[in-house]
Parts: C-alpha cells; sequence; structure tokens
C-alpha cells in the first residue's frame, strides 16, 4: 500500500460518490420526502425541490468538498484553517450536531432494520394485522428497541473501522442494493396504482398546480426539503473530501451527488405514493400524516395488498423496509466517520475514536430509545424523547452551513485585503467584489482539476442567495413555531423555541470557551502523495501545530516518543 | 304620507311598490277562484263559525248599522258622536275631548283652546282618553284630562294626519270599538266556534303561521282567502288572529293611559270628503273616483293681502293652501333641503311639491337674543348658548301640529319633565308598511335602530306589511315619528294601510281588522320598549343557528358555503356579520419521527350574503351565507364559526356559543392531475435529474482513467 500514498484515501472517485450518495441519501428522501411533496401540492413541489438543489445544496457542497479536500482534516480542522484558530469551534459545532443526531438516529435506523425483519417474516402482511399494534408493541418494548439500535452501532462501526477503503465498499454495496430495491418496490407500487386503470399516484406526483406555485410556503418547504435531505452544510462532504485523491473534481462530485440524491427522492416517492394511491380512500390524508406513521403504518397496511400476493407483499415489505434501512445505514455511517475524522485529526487512534464514538452513540442513544415513549391522539406509539433531540438539534444543522458561508465571506475579505497590500488587488469596494468575493472560488474550486469550471454564478449564490434563504428558513421556521406553539419561550417546553435556544447557547457557549483548548492541540493533516497544497494562505494556515500527518507539531515531540502517536499514525497510513 | 301623482311618477321604484299590491289583488282572487274548485277538501266556515262572524258582523253594533259595522266609512260627525256615544257608554275606561283646555305650554307660551281649532271649519281634534278609572286618577288643568296615574305608561295612537287617508281613522276607531266591548268581557267567544281567545293577533305559538288555531288553514282552500288579498289564511281573513285574549285587552286598559286620536285632521277630512273629491268626481264616490284627494290641512297660504289667517273669506286655494301636517313638526323641520318639500322653506309653488308644503319659516325669536332661528329643533344646542332648541326655524304652526305637541308635552304625569309616551303609532295610508325612525336622513341609523326595528318587524309580521326605516321609502322631514323619537325618545311608527287612499267600502273591515293588532302592540310595548327588545332580541338570537356540515356538504369545487339561518325576527345585520374560519393544516414543523402535528391558522372572516330562505326553531328566517375560500387542494380541518350582528352592530351574538366552533374534516378535491401535464412534468423532471446524473457519471466515467470501482474493488479483493 505504501505505494499508494502515505495516507488513507478512497481508491477511485466512484468510491467517493457512493459515500457521499449513501451520506445523503437517508429516511429523509424515503419518508420525509413523500410527506412533503403531498403536503405542498404534489408536482408543485417539485418545482422549488428542483429550484433549491442547485441554488442551495449543490453550491454548499462544492465548498464543501473544496474545502475539506484542502485543509485535509475533518469539521474542526476545516475551520480552523478556514475561518481561523478562534474559531475552530464552529467545527465542533458542527461535528456535534451530526453526532447529536446520529444519538437518535442509530435508533430510528433501528426501526427499520426491525421492520425488515417484521417485513422478511411476514409478520406485517398477514390477515387482521393491526399496524398500529405492531408498532405500539415494538416501540414500548425498549429491549427490541435497544436491541436494533445496537445492532446498527455494532454494524456501522464495523464498517468504518478500516477506514476509507472500507467505507467505499460498504456504501457501495448498500447503494447498488438501495437501487435495486427502490426499482423492485416502485415496480409494483405503479402496477398496484395501475391495476385500477391509472396512475393516480403518479398523477399526482407530477401535476403542478400553478395557483399554489405561488404560495411561498411551498418554496420555504422546498429549500428546506433540498436542505435537510442532500445533507449539504453538515460536513459529510468536508469529511469524505479528506480522502479525495489529488485530482479529483469537486464540481462534478457534487452535482452527481446531489442529482443522485433526488434521484433516490423521485424514484422512492413514487413508490411511496402509487402505492397509497392504489388503495386508500383519502391518500392525501395519508399521506400529509406524521412521517413514521405513514412509513410504519400505512405502508405496512398498503404493501400487504401488493399484487402476487404471497409473495408479491413479502418481496415489497422486506424491499422496502431494506432499503430504508440501507438509507439509513450509510447516513449512520457518514456520522461516526465525521465524529472518529475529529479525533483521528486531532492524533487519536482510529480503533480507539471509532470504540469511543460507538459507545458514546450507543450511551447517548439510549434515552432517545426508550424515554417518554408516548400515545399520541389516535392512540399511536411515538417517542418523545427523540422526537425532542430532533427538535432541538435539526434546526442546528442550518448552522453549519452557515458556518461554511462564513469561512467562505472570510477568506475573501482577507485575501483581498492582502492583495491590496501586496498591490496584486484593486482597493475599494468595486475590487473587494472583483477579488475578494471570486477568492474562494478561484482559489480552492477552479483549480485546474476540474471537468467544470465554476463561474461567477456561484460567488452570487454564496454571498447573495445563501443569506437571504437562511434568514428566510429560519425566521420563517420560528416565527411558525412561535405562532402555533403555547408558551414556546418556556424551555421546559418541549417543543418550544426556548429549549432549542437553550440547548444552543449552551453548546455553543461551551464550544467557544473550550476553542482556545482545541487550538493547543496539533492537527494533523490527511494529505495523500503529491495532493499537497499551499494552505498558508489561509486564516489558520501559518499555525505550526496543523502538520501533515507523519510530521511532528514542535512541542509535541513527547507524542511521537511514547508511541501511542505514532501508532495511531501508523494505523491511518496503512489503512 | 302618499305623494300626489306626480311626485310618484319621478319615483319609478316607489311607483312598482304602488301598484304591485294592487296587481296582485286584482289577479290574486281570480287564480284563487279557479283553484278553488279542484280542491274540496277542509271544512267550510259554516262548519265551524257563527254566522255573524262569517259575514263580519260585529258583536258591538246591530248588523244594520253599516258605519258601526264598518262596511262603510265615519264621516267627522259620525265618528264623533260614536266616541261620544262609546264614552257615555263607558265612562269608566273612557273619557272623550276635543282638542285641549291650554293655558300655559311647555315652552312658556300663553296657549288658549281655540289653537287647536281647525284653520276654516274650526273643529279641534276630537280624542278619547283611554284608562281604567278614567274619572279618577289626577287631573291635567292644561289638557282637560282626568286619569293620570303616574305609574301607567302613556300610548298615543294618531289617525288621519293626510285628509285624504281614511283607513288611518277607520283603524283607531275599530280599535276603540273594540276595547270598548272587550273591557271586562273576559272569554269573550270572538268567532262563536266555542273556543276562547284561541287565536291573538301574531304568529303567537311561534310555528310560523298566523293563524295559531289552524281553523283557518283547515279550511277549503276557496274559503281560506276571505279577503281576497291572495294570501290564504293571512292577515284580515277570517279565523286568522280573530279570537285575542279580553283579559289581554283589560290588562293594557288597567295598565295604561291610551291617547286615541283617530281623526287629527279634521279640517281636511272634512274637505276632502264634502268638497274636494266630489268636486274632482262629480258622480262618483272618492273610492271610485281616480283623483288622489286632499291631503293637508286647510291653512291659507295664498298671498291675499288679507291677514291675518285665517282667512275665512276665501275659499280654499286648491293650488297652495294647506300645509302637510306630517312635515310639520320641529325635529329637523326643513331639513333636509329638498327632500319632500318647497325647495324654498314656506313658500308655495302651485302645483310644485306642494302636496308636501311644510309650512311657514318662523319669525319669532323666541329666546328674544336679538338672533332669530339661531338653534332650531335637533337635539342639540346649535349656539352654545346653553339652551336647547329654543330658537326654532318653524314647524308646528298649525294647529293640529301644536295640538299634539302639547298633548306630549304638557301631559306630564311624572312631573319630570319628559314626555310619558313611550311608544307611539301614527296611521297613514297606504302601502302596506311599517315605518320606524329616521325619516330625515338617509343612509343614517338611529341610535335605537336595531329595537325599533325588531318592534316594526312584530308588527309586520302582524299585518304582513314590509317593515321599513321611513326614510328607506324617501326621506322626510318634520314627520310625527322623527319628532316623537328626535324630541322625547318615544318609539314611533307610521303604519301605511291598505293599498288606496279611499279604499273600496267593502274592503274596510277587513283592511281595518287586519290592522287592529298594531295599535295594541304599541300598547303593550309602552312600558319599556327598548328593554322589551333587548330581551325578545337575545331570546330571537337563540333560534338563530349555523349549520353544521359534514364532509358530504364540500361541493366538488370552489369555495366552501356556510349558511346561518337567522330568525326573521332577528333584526340582523347582513353587512355587519361574518362567517368566522380557520383552518387547520398539516404543519410545516412536522417532526420526521413524532405524531401527526397541525398548524392552526389565524381567524379569517367572509362577508355574508344573504341567500333564500330557511327555517328556524320558531318560524321563518333567512340564510346568510358565507363562501369560505378553500383551495381546492387543501386537506385538514375547517374550523368555522358565525358571528351574527343586530343591525347597529352594538351586539355580536356568537354562533355556536362563545369561544366554541364547528370542525369540518377538508379532503383533497382536486383532480389528482391530468395526463399531459404531469407526463410533461415527468419528463422535465426526469430528464433534469435523471438526465443529469448520467451526464455527470458519464463525465466521469470517460474522464477518469481509474477504472470503475467494480473493477478496483476486484483488485482489492485480489490483493488480500
Amino acid at each position: 500500500m505504501a505505494e499508494d500514498g502515505d495516507s488513507d484515501q478512497f481508491n477511485g472517485r466512484m468510491g467517493l460518490i457512493f459515500a457521499s450518495i449513501g451520506a445523503a441519501i437517508g429516511t429523509g428522501n424515503i419518508w420525509r420526502f413523500p410527506r412533503m411533496v403531498g403536503a405542498n401540492g404534489g408536482g408543485t413541489f417539485l418545482v422549488p425541490w428542483l429550484f433549491f438543489l442547485f441554488i442551495w445544496s449543490i453550491p454548499l457542497v462544492i465548498a464543501e468538498y473544496a474545502m475539506g479536500k484542502r485543509s485535509r482534516t475533518g469539521t474542526i480542522g476545516t475551520f480552523r484553517i478556514f475561518a481561523g484558530k478562534k474559531f475552530a469551534w464552529m467545527g465542533l459545532w458542527t461535528a456535534w450536531i451530526s453526532t447529536a443526531i446520529g444519538f437518535y438516529y442509530a435508533v430510528v435506523s433501528g426501526w427499520t432494520i426491525k421492520y425488515f425483519q417484521l417485513g422478511i417474516t411476514g409478520a406485517l402482511n398477514g390477515e387482521g394485522v393491526d399496524t398500529t399494534e405492531v408498532w405500539n408493541a415494538f416501540l414500548q418494548n425498549p429491549g427490541q428497541v435497544i436491541f436494533f439500535q445496537f445492532l446498527v452501532i455494532v454494524m456501522t462501526l464495523a464498517a468504518i473501522w478500516k477506514g476509507a477503503k472500507a467505507i467505499e465498499k460498504v456504501n457501495f454495496y448498500l447503494m447498488i442494493s438501495l437501487f435495486a430495491l427502490l426499482f423492485l418496490t416502485l415496480f409494483l407500487s405503479l402496477w398496484m396504482d395501475f391495476s385500477d386503470g391509472t396512475l393516480d399516484g403518479a398523477l399526482f406526483m407530477f401535476t403542478v398546480d400553478f395557483d399554489m406555485l405561488f404560495e411561498p410556503e411551498v418554496w420555504i418547504n422546498g429549500l428546506s426539503q433540498s436542505a435537510w435531505s442532500c445533507s449539504a452544510g453538515m460536513g459529510m462532504c468536508i469529511t469524505y473530501a479528506v480522502y479525495m485523491s489529488k485530482d479529483e473534481d469537486t464540481v462534478l462530485n457534487a452535482f452527481t451527488m446531489g442529482l443522485a440524491n433526488n434521484s433516490i427522492s423521485i424514484i422512492a416517492g413514487l413508490a411511496v405514493l402509487s402505492a397509497i394511491f392504489a388503495v386508500n380512500p383519502d391518500p392525501l390524508a395519508t399521506v400529509t400524516g406524521g412521517s413514521s406513521a405513514i412509513t410504519f403504518l400505512a405502508l405496512p397496511e398498503v404493501f400487504a395488498q401488493a399484487p402476487f400476493a404471497p409473495i408479491g407483499p413479502l418481496f415489497m415489505m422486506a424491499g422496502f423496509f431494506l432499503a430504508l434501512s440501507f438509507a439509513a445505514m450509510t447516513s449512520m455511517i457518514s456520522t461516526v466517520e465525521l465524529c472518529v475524522r475529529n479525533f483521528v485529526d486531532h492524533g487519536y487512534e482510529r480503533e480507539k475514536s471509532v470504540a469511543l464514538t460507538g459507545v458514546a452513540l450507543f450511551m447517548f442513544g439510549l434515552p432517545s430509545a426508550v424515554m417518554w415513549v408516548k400515545l399520541d391522539s389516535n392512540g399511536v406509539a411515538f417517542p418523545e424523547f427523540l422526537e425532542v433531540q430532533d427538535h432541538i438539534w435539526g434546526y442546528g444543522l442550518m448552522f453549519s452551513g452557515l458556518f461554511i458561508a462564513f469561512s467562505i465571506w472570510k477568506y475573501g475579505y482577507l485575501r483581498w485585503k492582502s492583495g491590496v497590500e501586496a498591490g496584486v488587488a484593486p482597493p475599494g469596494f468595486k475590487g473587494y467584489l472583483g477579488f475578494g468575493v471570486s477568492a474562494f472560488r478561484d482559489d480552492f474550486i477552479n483549480t485546474g482539476d476540474n471537468d467544470m469550471e465554476v463561474g461567477r454564478w456561484w460567488d452570487l449564490l454564496m454571498y447573495l442567495a445563501f443569506p437571504i434563504l437562511f434568514a428566510v428558513l429560519m425566521i420563517s421556521y420560528f416565527t411558525d413555531m412561535i405562532a402555533n406553539t403555547d408558551d414556546v419561550w418556556n424551555p421546559t417546553n418541549p417543543r418550544g423555541l426556548g429549549i432549542i435556544l437553550m440547548f444552543w447557547g449552551v453548546v455553543a457557549a461551551l464550544f467557544i470557551s473550550f476553542n482556545k483548548f482545541l487550538i493547543r492541540r496539533p492537527l494533523y493533516r490527511n494529505i495523500p502523495i503529491g495532493a499537497e497544497v499551499d494552505i498558508s494562505t489561509l486564516p489558520g494556515g501559518d499555525d505550526d501545530l496543523v502538520v501533515a500527518l507523519g510530521e511532528v507539531a514542535p512541542g509535541f515531540e513527547h507524542l511521537s516518543k511514547d508511541g501511542s502517536l505514532s501508532k495511531a499514525l501508523e494505523a491511518e497510513l496503512v489503512g | 304620507m302618499m305623494l300626489n301623482g306626480k311626485v310618484v311618477r319621478t319615483r319609478p321604484s316607489f311607483g312598482v311598490l304602488i301598484v304591485l299590491p294592487l296587481l296582485l289583488s286584482l289577479v290574486a282572487p281570480i287564480a284563487n277562484a279557479s283553484v278553488a274548485q279542484d280542491e274540496p277538501t277542509g271544512t267550510s266556515p259554516e262548519d265551524i263559525w257563527s254566522d255573524d262572524y262569517i259575514n263580519m258582523i260585529f258583536p258591538w253594533a246591530s248588523a244594520n248599522e253599516p258605519i258601526l259595522q264598518f262596511k262603510e266609512y265615519h264621516t267627522y260627525e259620525t265618528m264623533k258622536s260614536r266616541m261620544l256615544r262609546l264614552a257615555e257608554d263607558n265612562p269608566d275606561i273612557f273619557e272623550f275631548h276635543e282638542g285641549m283646555n291650554g293655558g300655559t305650554n311647555a315652552r312658556g307660551e300663553e296657549v288658549t283652546a281655540n289653537a287647536y281649532e281647525g284653520w276654516y271649519y274650526g273643529h279641534a281634534s276630537p280624542w278619547m282618553k283611554i284608562t281604567a278609572d278614567v274619572q279618577d286618577g289626577d287631573y291635567n288643568p292644561f289638557v282637560g284630562d282626568n286619569g293620570n296615574y303616574p305609574e301607567r305608561h302613556d300610548v298615543m295612537i294618531v289617525g288621519n294626519h293626510h285628509a285624504r287617508e281614511w283607513m288611518s281613522y277607520t283603524v283607531p276607531m275599530m280599535q276603540l270599538e273594540v276595547i270598548a266591548f272587550s273591557y271586562d268581557n273576559i272569554g269573550y267567544d270572538n268567532d262563536g266556534d266555542g273556543e276562547i281567545d284561541e287565536d291573538p293577533w301574531g304568529d303567537a305559538n311561534g310555528d310560523g303561521a298566523l293563524d295559531d288555531d289552524g281553523d283557518c288553514l283547515g279550511l277549503n282552500a276557496s274559503s281560506q282567502d276571505s279577503n281576497g288579498d291572495g294570501t290564504p289564511c293571512g292577515p284580515g281573513d277570517l279565523g286568522v288572529d280573530e279570537d285575542y285574549s279580553e283579559q289581554w285587552i283589560t290588562d293594557l286598559v288597567n295598565s295604561r293611559e291610551i291617547y286615541l286620536i283617530p281623526m287629527l285632521n279634521t279640517d281636511g277630512n272634512i274637505y276632502d270628503r264634502d268638497v274636494y273629491m266630489p268636486g274632482q268626481c262629480p258622480n262618483e264616490e272618492a273610492w271610485d273616483c281616480s283623483a288622489a284627494g286632499w291631503r293637508k290641512n286647510l291653512r291659507d297660504n295664498t298671498v291675499t293681502g288679507v291677514t291675518p289667517l285665517p282667512d275665512l273669506d276665501e275659499s280654499v286655494d286648491e293650488g297652495c293652501d294647506g300645509v302637510d301636517l306630517n312635515r310639520n313638526y320641529q325635529f329637523e323641520w326643513g331639513a333636509p333641503l329638498g327632500a319632500t318639500g318647497p325647495l324654498i322653506p314656506g313658500a308655495c309653488y302651485a302645483g310644485q311639491n306642494n302636496d308636501v308644503y311644510n309650512g311657514p319659516v318662523d319669525t319669532v325669536d323666541q329666546d328674544n337674543d336679538g338672533r332669530l332661528n339661531e338653534d332650531h329643533v335637533d337635539g342639540k344646542d346649535d349656539d352654545a348658548d346653553g339652551l336647547t332648541d329654543e330658537d326654532w326655524l318653524g314647524g308646528n304652526s298649525e294647529p293640529e301640529t301644536k295640538f299634539i305637541q302639547d298633548l306630549t308635552e304638557m301631559n306630564d304625569d311624572t312631573g319630570d319633565g319628559s314626555s310619558e309616551f313611550m311608544a307611539t303609532i301614527t296611521h297613514h295610508s297606504y302601502s302596506e308598511l311599517i315605518l320606524y325612525p329616521w325619516g330625515h336622513c338617509t343612509d343614517c341609523e338611529s341610535p335605537d335602530h336595531e329595537q325599533l326595528k325588531y318592534h316594526g318587524q312584530q308588527m309586520a309580521d302582524m299585518t304582513q306589511y314590509a317593515n321599513l326605516q321611513s326614510s328607506d321609502l324617501y326621506p322626510t322631514s318634520g314627520d310625527f315619528c322623527d319628532w316623537h323619537y328626535g324630541v322625547h325618545g318615544s318609539y314611533c311608527y307610521t303604519s301605511e294601510i291598505g293599498t288606496a287612499f279611499h279604499q273600496q267600502q267593502e274592503d274596510i273591515d277587513h283592511i281595518a281588522v287586519r290592522n287592529l293588532g298594531t295599535g295594541f302592540y304599541i300598547a303593550e310595548i309602552a312600558d319599556n320598549p327598548r328593554e322589551l327588545a333587548d330581551l325578545a332580541i337575545a331570546n330571537i338570537s337563540q333560534q338563530n343557528y349555523l349549520q353544521e356540515l359534514d364532509e358530504s356538504d364540500i361541493p366538488a369545487e370552489g369555495d366552501i358555503p356556510i349558511d346561518i339561518c337567522v330568525s326573521n325576527e332577528f333584526p340582523f345585520s347582513e353587512t355587519n356579520s361574518k362567517i368566522k374560519w380557520r383552518t387547520v393544516k398539516p404543519s410545516r414543523l412536522q417532526s420526521d419521527f413524532g405524531p401527526r402535528e397541525w398548524a392552526t391558522t389565524s381567524w379569517e372572516s367572509v362577508d355574508v350574503m344573504a341567500e333564500g330562505d330557511c327555517s328556524t326553531s320558531s318560524g321563518n328566517g333567512t340564510v346568510l351565507r358565507g363562501m369560505i375560500p378553500i383551495s381546492e387542494t387543501a386537506t385538514g380541518k375547517l374550523h368555522y364559526k358565525a358571528s351574527v350582528s343586530t343591525l347597529s352592530g352594538s351586539d355580536l351574538y356568537q354562533y355556536p356559543a362563545d369561544g366554541d366552533y364547528y370542525v369540518l374534516d377538508l379532503s383533497y378535491r382536486a383532480a389528482y392531475g391530468s395526463f399531459f401535464g404531469s407526463l410533461f412534468m415527468f419528463a422535465l423532471t426526469a430528464g433534469f435529474v435523471w438526465g443529469g446524473l448520467a451526464v455527470c457519471l458519464r463525465m466521469m466515467l470517460s474522464d477518469d482513467e481509474e477504472i470503475d470501482l467494480a473493477a478496483s474493488s476486484a483488485q482489492d479483493g485480489a490483493e488480500k
């Protein structure tokens, strides 16, 4: 492997792509997207959803790839280098949000595996099966929920134990299977929907209601679906970009990943909607119901009526939930990897980091798995603690995106200032617009490795569209929440805004104060051979403690002496 | 109150209003007769009622006295002698008067008894004081009447402001007969059917029909419309409201002081009957003559140099003489200019709006402050001198209006300086209307609008006349009711009786019967009309109901109509009533893992429109419909409630009860899509996303010299 390079990297760009797609595709595509389509006028929703893929998601992913590829570190290191020493905490925030989501995401992933098991054993499509009973019985059984949560974590850890190469392989097989399974489900769904001579679900999903197209809410919902489902801004792509080979095309990768994500959404959406429209008398009421309710209550009922019984329903049920669990699993992998990468960057052994992360995931996920499992007004069980976690940390994702934008803005400004001092950049606001605004793009995106040259549009989107959309998204969500929630400011109200702001405040304060300890640690960059690039022009690039993997950071020679670090580094190099 | 022919022609809509009932009354009996032969079912009048009742032979006189049987009109003379006779026969409840004694009136003027005598013939208006023990109680030296009891509420019933409106004194005369006959005659069976007091005025049992005992409704069809007005079992038909309670009438007489003035305009009435109509149609009876008749009193307006008035040397100048008494009261006298009066107050142009001449402009500086007419009567202190309405512009110039004004202002039993008359009615003809203040302003509402309208509606229900604000018919100024209400706060109604000034003689009896209830109703509410109306409105408001819909009521497309049925007795305002609604939509904040969440929008309201009829628990109602703009693509729930406003908007009634609302599940109503539209969109989306993905992958593969992943992993495996 030595001739392959000194660092851990993906074998081919397909590996990166599959890993990224795996990160992007999660339950959001399969159980959130159909609900959003249902609630926002069918085909109408596709317009803003597609629009924002190009306006929001892909530009952000481009930025993430560019940053990760240059910094060659996880999120903390990337922000330390790109935003400056004082802002390493932003990376910590990004990592924390992803990990905090991972705590309960493992539980949710466990549900999907449980449902695969139920599906394959035929427990869901027997005569007189009450899906609500099945669901309640499962959710109210802590042992079961914990078992499947544990299973997910173990499988995830196994997949990433060995680093990039393993991740690549696991993601490849899971993604290919996911595609195949979804196509199988789609085929059966369309068959069901067409059995009455019409394709209601497909018609609905692709019919644009032009009146509705002018409703702002549809656009905000399209933006939110694009922002959350694609994982743009979450730091996943920063993490995976660390493993990029030197001449990787960041732009093409970003487009591929975004389009692949939306492709899966369309297939999953079509499959779910067609199936529900085929058998449900009031399909839209069902589709707009809570998401987990569609997935675990409505769909099993619908799938049980699939053609070619008993094989058809069995295939459909098992296939769909297997696909869902694969989608969840690949997202889980990227979540853990994001966390682990940050540990490794700071000189911890990979195995230790993975084990630590796994234990943390399991421990901190336990409350979400078993606490506050309640019945809603329809008698359907739901895990309220999990929901509160989602409520608090879900919105925090948006700030990770904002921090990325902040780094870009900061870099542009500093670059222009130093350019003016050096006499290479024109002074004045016009000069800033010309030199500063395009600096990030010039320096990190259009590096010559690209098939596609990124034009001025990207600057416009990052500098103008992003902040506006960010504000619209956050303000509209929070005003909605304020308008629709009683006692919204009370931090003990699990559905309020108060609890969100409190947790964010505490976490942000903690991370900001922890920043000075963070930057005292050396940061090891994972640089593949021949991929050496200058980072000295970056705000945090002239830090002595930022060194390439295999180098020794000044003042930390003792680490190499006691062997623990060198052992850790060796593992990475060999990986 | 009716205007002459010339004015009518300038008001086409009003003309239609007059002609329509006429046409209906012509057509209806024919139509009804032809139907009658086909339906011989039901009883005939002979089966249930006495012969006297069937032939409308009233019990207070023998059948061969056509005037007392209301088969012929009273004249001034017969009316007066009948009143004297009744007073003589019923000395405990009736006291006859003509005009008043006079003295110092409420305005400090010295008035003699002859000030109330007609200009021309010299008669004061005859009137009857009606109350129990009328000879006892306090004596009022100015008015000259006994039987003043501070605790008894006073009622004023006035007929014949306008000379030619003969039914307007006939109805009060019949009321007098009924009181005389019914007082202490408890349990009299008016219709001889063996039942007692089974059908009082109005829809007493609230079943929506005036015929409370159902005797008329049970008749065979040919007998149901005995008065031939086209409405079977309507007011004035045999068997409808025919057996009122004598006890109730007795109680009213015991607890009220009724001032019944059947013929205010004696001068004009005599002139119309004896001079004017014979002059117009020498060989015809007044009711067969096409001439409208004489309207005003007989003031001598012609400037001949012969002053002071009255100018008894001259005959009446029909082009210019006379004052419209119902324009001569002082409240907002003469205003607005050009409403229905001469353009220049006091001026006379022969044939030009002269029928509504409101009298001369005042020339006296009543308050001796050197300024003339600076504070006309409008309830405000126009000149800010601390006195209100003390130096008027005009009005009250006629003996008849002075009589009404002084009777009102000097009949102060309680001595508190305010009028005792809480409720008043003046009969007019014709048009089949009940009118309530204001008359002097258009697009305006009095402070008691909804209460006035409420009582008006009660009387309109009784007579099946239309209930209108006076000025909605046409603006008038200086009329009786604006003055009574505007100056003295009395709930005052103008009833426009019948379908002609000189109604055909054979119609006298049933039209009088039809209008008999209003005078009693006014007497009944005279203790506190406002509070009674408020209570009744609140009570009626409970009859209103909001339609509760279920999903099957949602139209396949378009807005969702929400109906509220509002009782016709309820004085609702269409403009101020609203249907309020909000939706509960799937929440945008829906958690991916939690239960279904809803987002509730804030309440919005839509206007309502009257949309046909409905029935309430006790009568007819009007559907007020609001169209809720719910998109066909909407899902979720609709919450709705209604707020029905009373006329003035002072009260809002909520349906269902306060704070509550109805919930309607909304399902997706639009088509799921069009084939070609969705095919296009699918092609577009698929082209964009899958096509884009394919392009990207191709670029990637062709660009990358690295082998694809399958190969690389195969190699990987080989290494191991």
